[in-house]
């Protein structure tokens, strides 16, 4: 599990079946770029069942943890990473800037939202300012 | 779950019995500021031709992909073919390189 940052959303046409239906984010793990010329740049794609946004901070797990976060149950499903929680707020002494909180809904105003009409937003989860 | 670019193909004729008839790309990992990471190898139940940007996955989800059961030599499978991807930054990456937007192209380029 790691804590990331979403900084992306795919779309796929010619998928596994069982893919239809979940919203794929792209996920920048935090750690990765606290030391400079860090080699580990490569996003997550994690499914997301809770509505995070573009800018929120993610807590995403792998594995067994991501289906039965994303579907309830394990089972023989086409994926292997899911976002598990939208992170309020966190407290990591030292951290680089570049971990601080978006204020996501500025970006909204900016852009009009990648995730525009199926986030759900407001409830548990909505970002501090 | 990671995106990445087909760069190319393997061929095996000494592999494990689990593995016959299966397709391997050589998959490019696609990443954020246009890095070159290192190449992995993947199944390919889907179709993906070389240039074409797709879904990865690993493990139980590979295996599923591959559809012969959890006993299987592989853990990496193609899982989707990407048509498009929006980052924040304002970046289109489309399903191919030569389809991304102005400024993915400059990013790659800088790198």
């Amino acid at each position: 599990m790691f804590l990331g940052r979403v900084v992306g959303e795919v779309w796929a046409t010619r998928k596994a079946a069982d893919l239809t239906g979940h919203r794929l984010l792209v996920v920048q793990a935090l750690d990765e770029r606290r030391e400079p010329g860090a080699k580990k740049v490569t996003p997550v794609v994690a499914a997301d069942p809770l509505g995070a946004d573009v800018g929120e901070h993610v807590i995403v797990a792998f594995g067994k943890a991501a289906r039965v976060a994303a579907l309830g149950a394990d089972g023989d499903f086409a994926f292997e990473a899911a976002i598990v929680g939208i992170v309020d707020d966190f407290d990591v002494p030292g951290a680089p800037a570049d971990w601080r909180l978006a204020d996501v809904r500025a970006w909204r105003g900016v852009r009009g939202g990648l995730g525009k009409g199926d986030s759900g937003k407001g409830g548990p989860g909505t970002i501090l300012t | 779950m990671m995106i990445g670019t087909v760069v190319g193909h393997v061929w095996a004729t000494k592999k494990d019995p689990t593995l016959q008839g299966l397709r391997f790309l050589v998959v490019q990992p696609f990443t954020l500021g246009g890095e070159t990471a290192e190449t992995i190898v993947a199944v390919d139940p889907l179709g993906a031709g070389i240039g074409e940007r797709v879904l990865v996955v690993f493990g139980r989800a590979a295996r599923h992909m591959i559809g012969r059961g959890q006993d299987i030599g592989f853990q990496t499978a193609v899982s989707a073919i990407i048509d498009k991807m929006e980052l924040e930054d304002g970046r289109m990456i489309g399903p191919t390189a030569g389809e991304d937007s102005k400024g993915a192209r400059e990013a790659k380029a800088r790198s």
